[in-house]
């Protein structure tokens, strides 16, 4: 319909966002990559082109590739605690009973709160002598284990992805929950009644059909676990000795800790083309996975 | 009937055949005896194994709200993690205190800045959604494509140009900075939202209208809009809570106190207190209660966007 206004009108409904959008958003994208081939150190204009130093510079600088390091193992863990606790929960609470539902919403709860607030109240539960971590670990015999965590450069990293995972968590399940409501319960009662076990309905028809939504699931913590500094800044500042530093920590101190903006961009446009192939991943995945129930 | 003359492959619907002795009624029988031990076993392994992970899911939060309730006196003997003895105000009423933790300046600049960044965010979703949802043009789709990537930027990649642009345009360290970045990287999401609730909105009612002679302007203020009351009430809840827990964007482009917003106020707090969890307990429960109220009173509004739009944060 509407042949009569071709685009007129459609744009002028689109002139005033497109505006917003293109100057707050794309254009700083684009000028982060102008950035990044320059020697900016975040005052003045007057900054150098340096050509690609900065990326044969970053290549080669051990804080980086310690940082990328980390975000990997940060990234792996993301895309498999969660999801799996997020799956567990949300097939253990799929029917609409009252303390599914009481359950349910204590699970997601934490994702009304403020990275900020999460990383304070954690911090006081990996304390070395008072937090509860240690408290309960001596408690039950285990003094050995006790440690403090977030000083610690072989668990610090770990104790602040527990911390993110609480969050991410419920996220993941209220994901999942939704995917379940498509699953049709026909399906689920011949499976049981040609004698299906619960293991067999749940691998062979439950979670084939929960695809969409795990595509979903694995694309956005992947997505919003590369972009996750809050809560390691707040938690540890990406320390000790760099241990818990990420691309996304590693960007912020180089910028606004060194004032290396030109080198913090060239950081930022590396994270950013991170992004970028999961984003192109993700399309792909969720466009083969809506072929698959079409 | 053409099961019983080929037994390969079996009908998938039929019953399953019975071997062994026993007559069918007493296996059946068996059948629901067992079904129901394992369920009933099932459930109480379910439920017990949920238990407690919620207990350990809950841990953080109690020991935030017991923390906050107890008097500094009691909190220095040691007791972080016991019910307080009495409640105490102390903590709440120095975190408030303007010659000391000051929370209620910062409260109001998160409200004067996550207000209008929700409510500009949602309009200009709302027109982009409205002009994508309803109106087929070229490169229609392409468009789409190019503002709902925008979901998926990591902000560090804007981070250091928006910097530079507030501090060129005079509105670094003010929270109009901050309102006007929100309201440009909440587009994406908003018109995501929009544009798949107009697209359900059926065509008739415009064509109606645009056959009794209203105009294409006063068909969207007068006919649509009123419509899309629960859609505008999905991205408010989440706009909201986005906006008004997001940490980064105020702690690079603010810096004075007068511009400093709650979470960025929160965090130099727990640097004045280093020691005092009465007080970092206290300023987190205030820093969470419009959060929390929104997930208590408008929870299935809320779930609602976060499965639509499928997130973002």
């Amino acid at each position: 319909m509407l042949r009569r206004h071709p685009w007129i009108i459609p744009a002028s409904f689109l002139i005033l966002p497109l505006l917003v959008y293109f100057t707050f958003v794309i254009l700083p994208t684009l000028n982060s990559l102008y950035y990044s081939f320059t020697d900016w150190v975040g005052y003045g204009t007057d900054f150098n082109f340096v050509g690609t130093a900065n990326f044969e510079k970053i290549f080669t600088d051990r804080l980086f590739s310690n940082a990328i390091k980390n975000t990997i193992i940060w990234l792996g863990l993301a895309m498999t605690v969660p999801t799996l606790l997020g799956l567990s929960f949300a097939l253990a609470l799929q029917g609409k009973s009252r303390i599914n539902t009481a359950y349910k919403s204590l699970f997601y709860m934490p994702i009304c709160l403020s990275p900020v607030i999460i990383g304070i109240i954690w911090v006081w539960l990996y304390s070395p002598k008072l937090g509860i971590v240690n408290i309960f670990l001596r408690s039950i015999g285990l003094d050995h284990i006790a440690t403090a965590w977030l000083a610690n450069p072989n668990t610090a990293l770990y104790a602040v992805f527990v911390a993110w995972a609480w969050q991410q968590t419920g996220l993941n399940m209220v994901i999942f929950l939704a995917g379940l409501t498509s699953v049709p319960t026909p399906l689920v009662e011949a499976a049981k009644v040609d004698g299906a076990n619960t293991w067999q309905t749940l691998s062979k028809v439950i979670i084939p059909m929960l695809r969409p939504a795990t595509v979903v699931v694995l694309a956005l913590t992947a997505i919003s676990a590369l972009k996750s500094f809050e809560i390691i800044w707040v938690m540890t500042m990406g320390g000790p000795f760099n241990k818990s530093d990420t691309l996304a920590v590693f960007m912020y101190s180089e910028s606004f800790r060194k004032f290396k903006m030109g080198y913090g961009s060239s950081a930022a446009v590396v994270l950013f083309l991170v992004t970028l192939v999961i984003i192109v991943l993700y399309f792909r995945f969720a466009a083969a996975a809506e072929e698959l129930y079409e | 009937m053409s099961s019983r003359a080929q037994p390969h492959p079996p009908d998938p619907l039929s019953v399953p055949p019975l071997s062994g002795g026993g007559s069918p009624i007493k296996r059946e029988g068996e059948l629901i005896a067992r079904v129901n031990w394992s369920k009933l076993l099932g459930n109480a392994v379910r439920y017990f194994l949920l238990t407690i992970f919620l207990i350990l899911f809950m841990v953080p939060v109690y020991g935030a709200i017991v923390t906050a309730f107890k008097s500094q006196a009691e909190v220095a003997a040691g007791g972080y993690w016991t019910l307080p003895t009495n409640l105490a105000a102390e903590n709440f009423e120095r975190v408030m205190d303007p010659e000391d933790g000051n929370l209620g300046l910062y409260l109001g600049n998160s409200l004067l800045l996550t207000i209008p960044a929700s409510i500009f965010s949602i309009a200009l979703g709302t027109l982009a959604g409205y002009a994508l949802g309803k109106y087929r043009f070229r490169f229609d789709g392409l468009l789409f494509i190019f503002i709902v990537a925008g979901m998926f930027l990591p902000p560090q990649i804007a981070l250091i140009p928006v910097f530079r642009l507030m501090n060129d345009i005079g509105l670094y360290d003010t929270l109009w900075a901050v309102i006007i970045i929100h309201t440009a990287f909440g587009i994406p999401i908003c018109t995501l939202v929009m544009r798949n609730f107009f697209q359900v909105v059926p065509n008739a009612l415009r064509e109606a209208a645009l056959i009794d002679g209203a105009n294409e302007y006063s068909i969207f203020l007068r006919i649509m809009l009123p419509l899309t009351l629960p859609a505008l009430a999905v991205l408010a809840t989440l706009q909201f809570t986005w906006i008004w827990n997001d940490f980064l964007w105020p702690f690079i482009l603010t810096q004075k106190a007068d511009s400093r917003t709650i979470m960025v106020g929160i965090l130099n707090l727990t640097g004045q207190y280093t020691v005092d969890w009465g007080g970092q307990a206290a300023a987190s429960l205030i820093g969470s209660l419009p959060t929390l109220f929104i997930f208590v009173f408008f929870q299935r509004y809320f779930i609602r966007g976060l499965t639509l739009g499928a997130v973002k944060g």
